[in-house]
């Protein structure tokens, strides 16, 4: 994975108003500023400082990060899937980068 | 503060600066007049997991400031989060975290924030993850860095105001902040 490349996983079967786990990852190397090269060159800070993610319309989390999050950063959490809608997310980095990725919440015909 | 780490990192092999920090906490301890680290210890060799009740003592003025800027003069109490953490991680560099609450995600009543601090980090200060009721429930999970054995404190505000905290005493082989 290179650098900014997102994946998000939700369920493959989802009933309104289910309570999901939403599970994503980001590739970025999350440097803290405090390592060096094996040639003794300082590695700068660069790491995901905040993330959005949104369901339809509606902003429904933000996080603020620092460097002490694991590199190719993972988070979990759960949504409310009372609607069909996109579920997108932004990670931003402390350089600006912005990663986005998104997926779509369907409902299982009964 | 900076003097003793030092000394602990200079102290080389791993069962000497075991002890050394051994006898470190027993001096604090005794310093301070608390028997929080102890208690601590004595819980981690009963239970398996590192979760436990009880406040561990506020370490440094980064933390304190911490606390005082996030939640004023309001009381941090235990109970509604728990904080899953493994009582040795090997890696510094890749710790596991689950957050989870009890409390409901209504609009009237919901978590909007959770906030993670590692006392002995760099920049405590770690993580904080804003939520609306749309989230439905608290239940987060992250990789985290560790720079040495100390304690990670998960602290939750909810929309009325209140203030709850989970604490968990991580043991850390390997520094994973460089």
């Amino acid at each position: 994975m290179t650098i900014g490349d997102a994946r998000i996983r939700i369920p493959d079967r989802i009933t309104r108003g289910e309570l999901i786990t939403v599970n994503a990852i980001v590739a970025h190397p999350m440097d803290t500023g405090f390592f060096r090269t094996a040639d003794g060159q300082p590695i700068p800070a660069f790491f995901i400082k905040d993330v959005v993610v949104t369901y339809g319309d509606e902003q429904v989390a933000r996080f603020e990060w620092t460097s002490g999050i694991s590199k190719d950063p993972i988070v979990s959490f759960t949504l409310k899937a009372d609607k069909e809608a996109p579920l997108a997310m932004a990670w931003t980095d402390n350089k600006g980068g912005i990663y986005k990725q998104s997926v779509h919440v369907a409902f299982a015909s009964a | 503060m900076d003097e003793s780490k030092e000394l602990l990192e200079a102290s080389g092999e791993w069962s000497s600066r075991r002890s050394f920090l051994r006898s470190f906490a027993l001096l604090g301890a005794g310093l301070l007049g608390s028997s929080g680290v102890l208690r601590g210890e004595r819980l981690l060799a009963a239970a398996g997991r590192s979760t436990v009740a009880g406040d561990p003592e506020v370490p440094n003025e980064q933390v304190a400031k911490i606390l005082k800027d996030l939640f004023g003069d309001r009381p941090i109490r235990p109970g509604h989060i728990s904080l899953d953490m493994p009582a040795l991680a090997e890696d510094g560099r890749i710790v596991p975290v689950i957050i989870e609450s009890d409390l409901p995600m209504t609009s009237e009543r919901y978590v909007k924030a959770v906030h993670l601090i590692v006392d002995h980090n760099p920049d405590p200060h770690l993580a904080a993850y804003y939520l609306t009721p749309a989230i439905g429930s608290v239940a987060i999970q992250s990789r985290i860095k560790m720079k040495r054995t100390t304690w990670v404190r998960a602290i939750l505000e909810t929309s009325t105001g209140d203030v709850w905290a989970a604490y968990a005493h991580v043991n850390v082989s390997i520094n994973g902040c460089g």
